[in-house]
C-alpha cells in the first residue's frame, strides 16, 4: 500500500473515532446507516461493477443473512457467533444460486437476482415455525450498557462490516480472481478462449458479496431487534446499493463510499424537509443520475459543474 | 499536493460530518410536553395512518382550546410530532429511537398496528418511555415483560370468545367452521383465538388457511373453502381484504349460516362497497360511535366526542379513529393524575388505571393490555351497525343466514 | 367438480392476464429495456377507468381503449425524451432508469389518489354465469374477452400494418431496419407508447374486477415477468399462452399448496424457467 492511501485512510479513521466518540445517538444511527449502505455497496460493486453483472440480489443475501442470525440468535446462539455464521450460510446459498444462474446473461440474470428475493420472503413467509412468518421475529435484546452503548457497539458494527467490504474489494482488486473478473466484464467470450474459467471466477466473487451482504444483515437484524419479511427483502435494498455505485463510479473502489454518503445525506435532506413524497424525489433523483451522470459524480465535469469536485473524485474504470 | 485517494477520503469524511453535525442541530428546546408519534402516512397502511392522526388531531385542538394540559398549577402547551414511517416497520423502530433521542419527546405514541408496535416497544422499553399503543391486541405484543407498554385495545380473545357463545347459543346447529386468515400478526394471531374459541365450544375447523398479505385474487383459497361446507366462516384481515373476499364469496354462491369479518364491515366505507352482500355479517371490534359511556375527559362522553369528531371531519368515528383520540386522553388523565410530566409518576398512574373515557372504561393489566371492557360484537342489519352483544347495551338481535 | 371450478377460475382471468403482459413482451422484445414502470402504468390506467366510471358512469370494459389512449399520449413523449438517452446501454442503467422512473410516478399516484384502495361497484351487480353447477363471474368475464380482443387487435397491427412491420424489422436488426429507412427512434417510441396503451388497458380492465391503489403496482409487474418468462419473449402467441398457464398454475397452486404459497409458486417457475428454458414456453432462442 502506497504511504498516501495510508494516510488517506487514516483521515477516514480519525473521522469514524470522531464520530463515535462525540457524536450524539441520533447521529450515530445515521453513521451506522451509512456504514451498513456502504458495505452493502462494495458488496454489490464485487459482482455488479467488477465483473459486470447487474445484480439485484442484495436484498436476498441481506433478508437471509438477518434471518439466519435471527434464528440462530432465538436459539440460544451468541451473537459473536451467529453473525459469522449467518455471513458463511448465504455464502453458501450464494454460491448454489451462482451456480444456478449465473449463465444468465443482461436481462435475465438481472430478472432471476430480482425474484430470489421475493421467492426467500414468501418461503420465509411460510415457514412460521421457525422464522414467525409474517408475524416478524424478535431478536434478543444484547445487553450492552444503556442506550449510548447501544449505539456506540452498533455503530462500531456496520463500521467493521463497511471495513471489511473495502478490505475484501481491495483484496479483490489486487490478486488473480479481480483481474479475471475485468476480463469478464470486458468480454466474457474472449475470456473464455484465453483460459479464465468464467464460472468459477463468477461464483467465487458472487459468494464473496453473498456473504458481505449476509453478514450487514446479520448485524442489522440485532441492531433493530425486529424483523419481517416485507422489510428484510425489500427491493430497495438491491436498488439503493446500485444508484448508490452509480453516484460514486461503479467499478472503483472507493465509490461505494462516496455513493453511500452522498445518497444517504441527501435522503435526510429530502426526508426530513419533505414529509410527504420524499420517495418520489428519490426517483427523480435516480432518473436524473442516469440520464446526467451515468458515470457518477465525475460527471459533474462534463457540465462546468463544480469542476475541481469532479477531480476529487475516484475514477479507474470506463464510464458506462 | 494531496493524492486523489487522500482527497477522496478527506471529502468523504468532511461530507459527512458536516452534513451529519448540520442534520443534529435540529431538536427545539420550549417548555411544552412533547409526544412522538410515527404513522403510516404513506405506504400499503396509509388509510389506517390517517384515520389514526385524525384521532391525534381532534384531541390536540380540544386541549388548544383548554391551554394545554393541566400539570399541578401550570398548564403546558402539547406538541405533538408527527413522523412518517412509510407502513415500514423497521422505519417505524429507527423514528421511535429518532424521535426520543433527537426530538427528545416525553412519551410516545405506537406505530398503528400490532407488529410495528411490538417492534417498536422494545426502543421504548430500552430507553424507559412510556408508551401508549393505540391499535395493538394481540398477546404476542405484550409478551416481553416489558413495563412501558400500555394497550388501548383488549386481547384478540375478547373478540372471538363473545362471538361463538352468540353463534352456538342462537344457532346451535352449526357444527364446521371455516377459518380463513391474513398472513400478518393481528389477523393471524386473531384467526388462532377464533380456533381456540370453536375448538373449546366442540366445532369442527373443517378449514384454516392463510393468505399472503398483498393477495388481490382470493378465488382459488374460497373455492376450497366452500367444499369444505362450513356453518361459520371467519375470515380475517384489513378492510382492503374483507371488501374483496366478501365480493368473491358471493361470486362463487358461498353460502353459510354465519359470517365474521373481522376487521373492517365496522367501518362506514365497508358497508357501501359491499352493499347488499354486507347483510348479516358479524364483526366486533373496540369502539363504535353507538356505544354511550360517560368520561372524565376533555370530552365528556361517547356522544359529545363524536358529536365533535363529526363537526371537524365530517364523518362518524370509526375505532381507529377514535383510538387515536382515547391514547390522547388516557395520557392527559394520567398526567394530571401525576401532578407531573415526569416519565416514572405518569408511567405509575398509567399502572394504576381505573380511566374514565369516551372511548370505555380503561384499566391495563399485568402485561401491559387493557382488560377492563368488553368489546361489543356487532352485526350489519339492513345497511346499518346493530350490537349484538353483550346484551345491556345491545341494539338489536343476533340473525343468522348471510346476504346475497 | 372442484377440480373443473378450479380450472375454470384459472382460465377465466387468462386472457386479462395476456393483456397485462402484453404491453411489456412488446417494450422487452423491441426496445430490449424492461419496464419497470409497467405495473405503475396498469394502475394509472385502472384509476382513469374508476374517475371515468364515478363521474360518468362509463363501464370501464368499454373505457378501455381510451385509457389506453391516454397512455399511449403520456408515454411517447416519455420515451423521446427521457429514455431514449440510454437505449442502447447496459441493463444496468436502462433498469435503474425505469426503476427511478416507477418510483417517482408510483409517488405522485400515492400523493394525488392516496393509498386507500378505490373499487367500482356496480350498479346493479353484474352477477355470475351458471354453467352446469361451474361459476363464473361476469366481470371476470368480460375483462378476459375485451383483453383477448385488445390482444387479438395488437397482434393484427404488428402483423398487417406498416407500422407493424416496422417495429418487427426493428426488433430483429436495428441497424439493417434503419439502412431500410425506417426511423429507429420513432418506431421505438411508438413502440412504448403502444406498450404503454396496453398497460392502460389492462388496467381499465382489471379496475372492473379488483380494488386498485398505487401499493398493488409491484404485483403486476411481478405477473408480466412470469408470463413473459413462461409464454417466450416477443411473441403475441407467447404471451397468451402464458397469461393462460399463469392463471392455471396460480389456481391449482392455490388448491395443492394452499393460498399463502400460491405467489411463491409462480416466482420458482420463474427462476426454473430461467434457468432452463428461458426462452419460455414458445419463445425464440437466444432473444437476449
Amino acid at each position: 500500500m502506497s504511504g498516501r492511501v495510508v494516510i488517506g485512510l487514516l483521515a477516514a479513521a480519525a473521522a469514524a473515532l470522531a464520530l463515535g466518540l462525540a457524536a450524539d445517538n441520533y447521529v450515530l444511527r445515521l453513521a451506522t446507516t451509512v456504514g451498513m449502505y456502504a458495505a452493502l455497496t462494495w458488496s454489490w460493486n464485487l459482482i455488479g461493477g467488477y465483473a459486470g453483472y447487474p445484480s439485484f440480489a442484495t436484498a436476498a443475501f441481506f433478508g437471509l443473512g438477518a434471518y439466519a442470525a435471527g434464528v440462530l440468535q432465538t436459539s440460544g446462539l451468541p451473537f459473536g457467533l451467529a453473525w459469522p455464521l449467518a455471513g458463511l450460510t448465504v455464502a453458501v446459498f450464494a454460491g448454489l444460486l451462482g451456480g444456478a444462474i449465473l449463465h444468465l446473461r443482461g436481462h435475465y440474470f438481472a430478472i432471476a437476482s430480482l425474484v430470489v428475493a421475493d421467492v426467500l420472503r414468501e418461503v420465509t413467509n411460510v415457514w412460521t415455525g421457525v422464522t414467525g412468518g409474517g408475524m416478524g421475529l424478535s431478536l434478543p435484546l444484547l445487553s450492552l450498557g444503556g442506550v449510548n452503548g447501544q449505539a456506540r457497539f452498533y455503530f462500531t458494527a456496520m463500521l467493521m462490516m463497511a471495513a471489511l467490504g473495502l478490505g475484501i474489494s481491495w483484496l479483490v482488486e489486487r490478486s488473480r480472481l479481480g483481474v479475471a473478473l475485468r476480463c469478464i466484464e470486458q468480454n466474457e467470450d474472449a475470456a473464455q478462449v484465453i483460459g479464465v474459467d468464467t464460472r468459477a471466477c463468477k461464483v467465487a466473487v458472487f459468494m464473496l458479496s453473498g456473504m458481505l451482504a449476509g453478514a450487514t444483515g446479520a448485524v442489522y437484524a440485532s441492531w433493530v431487534t425486529y424483523i419481517d419479511p416485507t422489510d428484510v427483502y425489500d427491493v430497495l435494498l438491491s436498488v439503493k446499493p446500485i444508484v448508490m455505485a452509480l453516484i460514486g463510479g461503479v467499478g472503483t473502489l472507493m465509490g461505494p463510499l462516496v455513493g453511500a454518503v452522498v445518497f444517504l445525506g441527501l435522503e435526510e435532506l429530502f426526508w426530513r424537509n419533505v414529509l410527504e413524497f420524499h420517495a418520489g424525489l428519490l426517483g427523480l433523483l435516480v432518473v436524473a443520475l442516469v440520464l446526467f451522470l451515468p458515470g457518477g459524480l465525475r460527471d459533474m465535469g462534463r457540465y462546468g459543474l463544480l469542476r475541481r469536485l469532479g477531480r476529487f473524485l475516484p475514477w479507474s474504470r470506463k464510464i458506462l | 499536493m494531496f493524492s486523489s485517494r487522500i482527497r477522496r477520503a478527506f471529502l468523504a469524511s468532511a461530507f459527512s460530518i458536516a452534513s451529519l453535525t448540520f442534520a443534529g442541530a435540529y431538536a427545539a428546546d420550549t417548555q411544552a410536553l412533547r409526544i412522538g408519534a410515527p404513522l403510516p402516512l404513506t405506504g400499503a397502511l396509509a388509510p389506517e395512518g390517517t384515520k389514526l392522526r385524525q384521532g391525534y388531531d381532534l384531541w390536540l385542538d380540544l386541549v388548544k382550546e383548554q391551554g394545554g394540559i393541566k400539570v399541578g398549577d401550570k398548564t403546558l402547551p402539547v406538541e405533538m410530532r408527527y413522523y412518517d414511517y412509510q407502513s415500514s416497520t423497521p422505519k417505524a423502530v429507527q423514528l421511535a429511537e429518532k424521535l426520543i433521542t433527537d426530538d427528545k419527546v416525553d412519551f410516545l405514541f405506537s406505530p398503528f398496528g400490532s407488529g410495528a408496535a411490538k417492534a417498536a416497544s422494545t426502543v421504548a422499553e430500552k430507553n424507559g418511555v412510556p408508551m401508549l399503543a393505540s391499535s395493538a391486541s394481540s398477546a404476542e405484543v405484550f409478551d416481553q415483560g416489558y413495563k412501558n407498554l400500555f394497550g388501548l385495545y383488549t386481547d384478540n380473545s375478547t373478540l372471538s370468545e363473545p362471538i361463538a357463545d352468540l353463534v352456538t347459543g342462537k344457532i346451535p346447529e352449526v357444527k364446521r367452521v371455516a377459518i380463513l386468515a391474513r398472513n400478518d400478526l393481528y389477523p393471524l394471531s386473531l384467526a388462532h383465538e377464533f380456533e381456540k374459541s370453536a375448538t373449546k365450544r366442540n366445532l369442527d375447523v373443517v378449514y384454516f388457511e392463510r393468505y399472503a398479505i398483498g393477495t388481490l385474487d382470493h378465488a382459488a383459497a374460497l373455492t376450497q373453502l366452500a367444499a369444505t361446507r362450513p356453518d361459520w366462516i371467519v375470515i380475517t384481515g384489513y378492510i382492503n381484504d374483507l371488501i374483496l373476499v366478501r365480493k368473491q364469496l358471493a361470486d362463487l354462491r358461498v353460502d353459510s349460516r354465519v359470517l365474521t369479518m373481522i376487521n373492517g364491515p365496522a367501518y362506514d366505507e365497508w358497508i357501501s362497497a359491499a352493499g347488499k352482500l354486507s347483510e348479516n355479517v358479524t364483526t366486533a371490534s373496540w369502539f363504535h360511535p353507538i356505544l354511550s359511556y360517560q368520561s372524565d375527559d376533555v370530552f365528556g362522553s361517547t356522544a359529545r366526542f363524536v358529536e365533535l369528531f363529526h363537526k371537524k371531519y365530517g364523518s362518524y368515528p370509526d375505532f381507529t379513529q377514535a383510538s387515536g383520540a382515547a391514547v390522547g386522553v388516557i395520557l392527559q388523565q394520567a398526567i394530571e393524575r401525576a401532578a407531573s410530566t415526569d416519565r416514572d409518576a405518569v408511567r405509575a398512574e398509567l399502572k394504576k388505571g381505573g380511566f374514565k373515557t369516551f372511548f370505555a372504561p380503561v384499566s391495563f393489566g399485568s402485561n401491559g393490555m387493557a382488560d377492563s371492557y368488553v368489546p361489543p360484537v356487532y352485526q350489519i342489519q339492513d345497511g346499518k351497525v346493530q350490537v349484538v352483544y353483550p346484551a345491556d347495551i345491545a341494539t338489536s338481535d343476533f340473525r343468522s343466514g348471510i346476504g346475497h | 367438480m372442484l377440480y373443473l371450478q378450479v380450472l375454470l377460475n384459472g382460465l377465466a382471468l387468462g386472457g386479462l392476464y395476456a393483456c397485462i403482459a402484453a404491453g411489456f413482451s412488446l417494450v422487452w422484445g423491441v426496445l430490449n429495456v424492461i419496464n419497470i414502470m409497467h405495473g405503475s402504468l396498469i394502475v394509472l390506467g385502472a384509476y382513469l377507468a374508476f374517475f371515468a366510471h364515478q363521474v360518468f358512469g362509463i363501464n370501464p370494459f368499454l373505457f378501455a381503449p381510451v385509457a389506453g389512449l391516454v397512455l399511449f399520449a403520456i408515454a411517447y413523449p416519455l420515451q423521446k425524451l427521457v429514455i431514449n438517452p440510454v437505449m442502447g446501454r447496459p441493463v444496468l442503467i436502462t433498469l435503474t432508469l425505469t426503476f427511478g422512473l416507477n418510483l417517482f410516478l408510483d409517488n405522485l399516484m400515492l400523493k394525488f389518489f392516496q393509498a386507500d384502495f378505490r373499487k367500482i361497484t356496480f350498479d346493479p351487480p353484474l352477477g355470475v354465469f351458471n354453467l352446469g353447477g361451474l361459476l363464473v363471474p361476469v366481470d371476470r368475464v368480460m375483462a378476459t374477452a375485451t383483453g383477448l380482443a385488445l390482444v387479438g387487435a395488437l397482434w393484427l397491427l404488428l402483423r398487417n400494418t406498416q407500422l407493424g412491420r416496422a417495429i418487427i424489422a426493428v426488433r430483429m436488426d436495428s441497424q439493417a431496419a434503419a439502412l431500410m429507412g425506417i426511423d429507429v427512434t420513432r418506431t421505438y417510441a411508438l413502440a412504448f407508447a403502444l406498450g404503454a396503451f396496453m398497460a392502460g388497458a389492462a388496467g381499465a380492465l382489471l379496475s372492473g374486477i379488483f380494488p386498485i391503489s398505487p401499493v398493488t403496482s409491484s404485483v403486476y409487474l411481478g405477473k408480466a415477468f412470469v408470463i413473459c418468462v413462461l409464454g417466450g419473449l416477443g411473441s403475441i402467441p407467447g404471451v397468451l399462452v402464458g397469461g393462460f398457464a399463469l392463471g392455471i398454475i396460480e389456481s391449482f397452486g392455490t388448491l395443492v399448496l394452499g393460498p399463502e404459497l400460491a405467489l411463491t409458486l409462480a416466482f420458482l417457475l420463474l427462476i426454473a424457467l430461467l434457468m432452463f428454458r428461458p426462452s419460455g414456453l414458445l419463445g425464440r432462442r437466444g432473444f437476449q
